[in-house]
């Protein structure tokens, strides 16, 4: 369980991290997703392009009601506080389950997004707010709704030629409600089916269902969710292709719970 | 409920809970494992692995630029293949070649060891060969092994079985007369022990001594060094097998493997030392080995849920090949003789089959097949109290054998030693409210309650093996014991300590008897050369056997201290005696300490009487009980589960492990013993499972697919101990080393199946995973 | 294979290796530094054996590229002497009997100095969440937990 060769390169700015796409390289921010694939050899890249050292590669920065989180922000960073607020403590409860301190001491948020693996915590839980990602390439940058980012299993709307710089959300009020549920046999382990709903006063609610081997699915008005989970959670569940009959369990009870938890949240 | 410092010897005796003089090296990172040794020189080996599960070899194509450096079973001239046969009548035996030659019988079977200088480099080496095969249909279910026209995997074998066992006994009669009958058809998942470090070895030439120095991961030096000497054709004498510090074993690592005999092979062909160190991959994907068992079972009772007699059917799936030293027919054959369990059963029939499928050899882990048969035999014993209308104890305590009837012999044959098997019941019962537990069941929450009781035969010797007729008999365990010069006595055994605590539990053992202080007391094990010959730490045989021949070897030792010392003190031997640890005069009078003693022998034999023994102060002792049928250490597991009918999520609320040890050396050792046997318990329950697609492909390749228990899986524990000596071991211990890991599923299962016998729902098959909770719920439904 | 220059500081030492790029900081350290306390256990993030304490906080050394740790701290099992929390814990784990085999020992007192340090309020349900990413196979978690608690009581008892 070594990695087959690979070069590594350690770009200085964003522009030369760029540049070095392509040819086979992949870049690498924490590492804790791709570290295991290479380890496997289910990855073997020409090259590996070093994202952690980039100048503002990690931090928060809050302007003009949107909150912009480097993609190199660690999800411990996030768990321990590092966004402000009631978007703040929102991820920082997401953060918080996802693998272990360790790894999450390293991954960072942009990295898992853009990994692009359905099961992902950032990758089921991002689409539920009214977001971007912010990708850079040879023109510069250029926002993708997070409801439209991953296209996937293991793929995003990132081109080839283009980097996860930064993920923007809207800062929230006091008074918005949130709930989240996943089901993991194991802390740290996989989700196995994700739903969270996000209910900001003034606005419709959204809600998100994931994890369920596909990209997440944004219900974008979750009025009728809320009002009635318990039929409107069997409809939607029942409306998906492909389930076994424990995941569409799974998919029912995550989307009911979440509402409710919302429904709970003070 | 650990007695703490209970032991004749003041507190580090025999019963006390002395903290374990091992533990410094592992806290301070300098725990010593075959991966960590590295000499200079070093070739790393990674293998060539079948990538299918059925296949007629046709060649290997080599790197055209590293040729010389990849090896083949045509390479590898006078190696012979393993072959591990046992005597029982029909056994069938299979060839294992070292290397894959002619035919690929499984995933992850070795095909070519590639040699390079890194571990990496070797990988590339190895993903740069290129295969030519023709795959072949593949038997991956071991129900289906024997249907007619089921590929052969052996072909010269009429069918797919190793071996079949029976019992016949007219049970026709019983439908007539019973007041219920149950049966159930059952399984457990292939698993793997996963063991924190995997295998591992490192083999060395050592010119001066012309001997072959293999460094091994094994929980059986001497058993491998036979092993090899067999298929390399050296005579023992030329290979020294050496066990460093080992991260865990549970069985997986008693085995001669073929990647030890690779690896010896390319040492003295190469002329440098070489080494293969399991990854996680080969040991979930090629290594997956263990607990695969299917059960018909058929149980009779009457009204008032005394068993009338039982029929069991039971296949294991013991892998294309047999593995050495135990076989592959160890597991199922043993399913026969300990399926009645802890109870009086008047009538049994039984049927096993060996079966030989497309996946990796099956190996013994914790429990053996106890854990399997517990699981069939305690469902089978709720469902018949179901039926009958009586709770899950009662049916127990009119079925066990009683302690007035101790030593049992049941009847099959197996002979219980001793102890209060209801009692344990009744104690393990007491801890729960059981009127709460019904009122919350009445109240709609789906929660239940589990018990499973069971006994474990360990240390069983001559008497049983014998007619195995495996690659190796146990014997005579033997320790020998010596002073040093300045008076520290080393104990040296031909057991492997890898967590079990032997360095503290022998010192224990040897402190009883001679008094010395267990931190001047040295356990020196695992390595041929230091040590006298041991079957090895297997069969939770340690405590029994080491702890006799060390308590033997410590006495002899004594004898030859006390006739010095006599002459020390001016005394007749007779008027001597050793205590704490110094030769006293029995009037009360001088006294000369073991080191005194030792230091006259070394360093002053001007000072020695005349005719002292002039064997010195070394000696070899040799120990078995008598009678060697094994001991039969018991225990009653009880837990309450709580099911989420949304999910199909199992959570253990409280669980209650009752047992019997005999006399414990350390109760504090004991407890992790049990506790560390029930995470794997809940592994096996609840979490552990490779399946296999029907190519014979596993499908669970890394740890987030394959999942063992971690801290927040394991539930809140409390361990009550019963302590009834065994009257055939020196000190009444009992072998306790595995039952940890065989009663948790039986009482898992039983409590999820009390919670969801609402629904009319039941789970069958291990693990209780969440999908299999939602199939029976909804399969129930559906009714 | 063009090597990679790597310059860290290892258990309060500088040390500079050379290392193939697709290297991972635990086969650094265990095969370029000889500090082979830290353990592979699985390599693919999931077990815990090779966690270490990277620039301050814990990591898993077999998925952390090494070259990327250039100019990282680091410290190993072998580098907690005289670090007070640390001796604490290898005392608990003894007293509670918390390690049998010892391979995920190193791992998991690394991981147990962090939860300590980090989370001075934990109760047992949090402990055992925090120790999920350590998986032992010999112990049943039950002196390991117990041992970080008693560290965890103490340390509060001491705060009053």
């Amino acid at each position: 369980m070594k990695p087959a060769p690979f070069t590594y390169s350690r770009p200085a700015d964003w522009p030369a991290a760029v540049a070095l796409l392509g040819g086979g390289a992949r870049p690498m921010a924490g590492g804790q997703s791709i570290g295991p694939m290479l380890n496997l050899r289910m990855a073997q890249p020409e090259g590996v392009i070093d994202l952690r050292h980039l100048p503002d590669a990690r931090g928060v920065t809050v302007s003009g009601g949107r909150c912009r989180i480097a993609a190199g922000t660690t999800h411990a960073a996030i768990e321990d506080g590092a966004v402000p607020g009631r978007l703040g403590a929102i991820l920082a409860g997401v953060a918080r389950r996802i693998a272990y301190r360790p790894v999450r001491n390293r991954g960072t948020v942009g990295g898992s997004l853009a990994h692009a693996d359905p099961a992902a915590d950032w990758v089921a839980v991002l689409p539920a707010f009214p977001g971007d990602a912010v990708a850079v390439g040879p023109a510069g940058e250029r926002r993708i709704p997070l409801a439209s980012f991953v296209t996937g299993l293991l793929s995003s709307a990132l081109r080839p030629d283009e980097l996860l710089r930064a993920i923007e959300l809207p800062v929230l009020p006091e008074g918005t409600r949130w709930g989240h549920w996943k089901f993991c046999r194991k802390p740290g382990e996989f989700s196995k089916a994700t739903a969270c709903v996000l209910a900001v006063p003034g606005e419709a609610p959204r809600a998100v269902l994931a994890a369920l081997d596909e990209p997440p699915m944004l219900i974008p008005d979750a009025t009728a969710l809320i009002a009635a989970p318990e039929e409107e959670a069997s409809r939607i569940v029942a409306a998906l292709p492909g389930l076994d009959p424990w995941r569409a369990a799974l998919a029912r009870t995550a989307l009911r719970r979440a509402v409710r938890m919302a429904g709970e949240d003070a | 409920m650990s007695p703490d410092g209970v032991g004749q010897g003041g507190g580090q005796g025999v019963g006390a809970s002395l903290l374990r003089k091992e533990d410094a090296r592992f806290l301070h990172g300098r725990g010593r494992y075959v991966g960590d040794i590295r000499p200079a020189g070093l070739l790393e080996v990674a293998f060539l692995r079948s990538p299918v599960a059925h296949a007629r070899l046709l060649g290997v194509g080599k790197p055209a630029d590293a040729e010389a450096r990849v090896f083949t079973m045509a390479d590898l001239a006078g190696v012979g293949g393993i072959r591990a046969a046992s005597a029982l009548p029909g056994f069938r035996v299979s060839e294992q070649s070292v290397l894959a030659s002619g035919k690929l019988r499984y995933v992850g079977e070795a095909i070519a060891a590639c040699v390079a200088s890194s571990r990496a480099a070797a990988e590339d080496l190895a993903a740069a060969c290129s295969l030519d095969y023709e795959e072949l249909p593949v038997v991956s279910d071991m129900l289906t092994a024997r249907a007619p026209g089921a590929p052969l995997i052996h072909e010269h074998w009429p069918d797919n079985a190793f071996l079949e066992t029976q019992r016949d006994e007219d049970l026709s009669d019983l439908d007539g007369i019973a007041a219920a009958k149950v049966t159930r058809q059952l399984r457990t998942a292939r698993q793997c022990m996963v063991p924190m470090e995997g295998r591992g070895v490192l083999a060395e030439w050592d010119p001066r001594l012309e001997q072959l120095v293999v460094t091994s991961s094994t929980q059986q030096p001497h058993i491998i060094r036979s092993g090899l000497s067999e298929v390399l054709g050296l005579d023992e004498g030329s290979i020294r097998v050496i066990a460093p510090d080992l991260g865990g074993g549970f069985g997986y690592k008693g085995i001669l493997l073929p990647e030890e005999i690779a690896c010896a092979w390319l040492a003295m062909r190469l002329e440098r030392p070489v080494r293969w160190i399991e990854d996680r991959l080969e040991h979930l994907t090629a290594n997956a080995n263990c607990r695969e068992h299917h059960y018909v079972v058929t149980a009779w009772a009457d009204r008032n849920g005394r068993l009338l007699g039982a029929e069991v059917d039971a296949t294991v799936d013991s892998g294309a090949y047999s593995s050495y030293p135990f076989s592959a027919c160890l597991e199922a054959a043993q399913i026969g003789s300990i399926f009645p369990g802890p109870y009086t059963l008047p009538r049994f029939r039984f049927r096993t089959v060996s079966a030989c499928t497309n996946k990796p050899p099956i190996l013994p882990y914790r429990g053996v097949a106890r854990t399997g048969v517990c699981y069939a035999l305690e469902t089978t014993m709720d469902a018949l109290a179901r039926q009958l209308g009586i709770s899950p104890a009662r049916i127990r305590e009119v079925n066990l054998v009683p302690p007035d009837a101790m030593p049992y012999r049941n009847l099959v044959g197996k002979v219980f030693d001793s102890g209060d098997y209801p009692e344990a019941l009744r104690r393990a019962v007491a801890h729960f409210d059981l009127d709460r537990i019904a009122a919350r069941q009445a109240a709609g929450e789906c929660v239940g309650f589990g018990l499973a009781v069971f006994c474990e035969q360990g240390a069983h010797g001559t008497s049983v093996y014998h007619g195995w007729g495996i690659p190796f008999v146990p014997g005579y365990e033997q320790a020998m014991a010596r002073f040093t010069p300045d008076g520290v006595l080393e104990i040296r055994t031909g057991l492997q300590n890898h967590g079990q605590g032997m360095e503290t539990t022998f010192a224990q053992v040897a402190h009883e008897v001679l008094g010395v202080p267990a931190a001047r007391v040295r356990v020196v094990h695992g390595d041929t050369a230091l040590t006298p010959y041991s079957t090895g730490t297997w069969g939770s045989r340690a405590a029994v056997m080491g702890g006799g021949a060390v308590a033997e070897a410590c006495r002899l030792l004594g004898e030859r201290a006390l006739a010095i010392g006599a002459s020390l003190l001016q005394a007749e031997p007779g008027g001597v005696e050793i205590s704490g640890g110094a030769v006293r005069r029995r009037d009360g009078g001088a006294e000369v300490t073991l080191e005194e003693v030792a230091r006259t022998w070394y360093r002053r034999p001007q000072n020695l009487p005349r005719g002292v023994d002039p064997g010195g102060l070394e000696v070899t002792g040799g120990y078995r009980p008598d009678p060697d049928t094994g001991t039969h250490s018991y225990a009653c597991h009880a837990v309450v589960a709580r099911v989420d009918t949304e999910t199909g999520e199992v959570v253990l609320e409280d669980y209650v492990i009752v047992e019997d040890a005999g006399q414990m050396l350390n109760p504090m050792i004991v407890d992790g013993q049990v506790l560390g046997g029930l995470a794997q318990g809940v592994g096996t329950a609840l979490y552990e499972e490779m399946p296999f697609d029907a190519s014979g492909q596993p499908l669970a390749g890394t740890l987030a697919d394959y999942l063992v228990p971690g801290a927040a899986e394991l539930p809140a524990t409390r361990i009550d101990h019963m302590e009834t000596p065994s009257p055939w071991t020196r000190f009444g211990q009992k072998g306790i080393g595995e039952s940890g890991a065989i009663g948790p599923p039986a009482a898992i299962v039983n409590a999820v199946n009390d919670a969801l016998h609402r629904f009319g729902a039941e789970v069958m098959d291990l693990p209780a995973s969440p999908a299999r909770v939602i199939e029976a719920l909804e399969k129930a439904r559906a009714r | 294979m063009t090597r990679l220059p790597i310059h860290l500081t290892v258990n309060g030492e500088a040390a500079e290796v050379l290392a193939e790029p697709r290297t991972h900081l635990a086969d650094l350290l265990r095969g370029e530094l000889l500090l082979t306390g830290t353990h592979l256990g699985c390599e693919h993030g999931v077990c815990g054996a090779c966690t270490v304490e990277l620039d301050d906080a814990p990591a898993r050394s077999c998925i952390t590229h090494a070259g990327a740790c250039d100019g990282a701290r680091i410290r190993t099992i072998e580098g907690f002497a005289g670090d007070a929390v640390m001796e604490a814990l290898r005392g608990a784990f003894t007293a509670e009997h918390a390690l049998q085999c010892g391979y995920c020992t190193p791992g998991m007192l690394i991981t147990a100095r962090d939860i300590v340090l980090r989370l001075p309020d934990a109760d047992e349900v949090r402990v055992r969440e925090e120790l999920s990413g350590n998986l032992c196979r010999c112990t049943g978690y039950r002196g390991i937990v117990r041992a970080v608690l008693r560290v965890l009581e103490a340390r509060r008892a001491l705060k009053g």
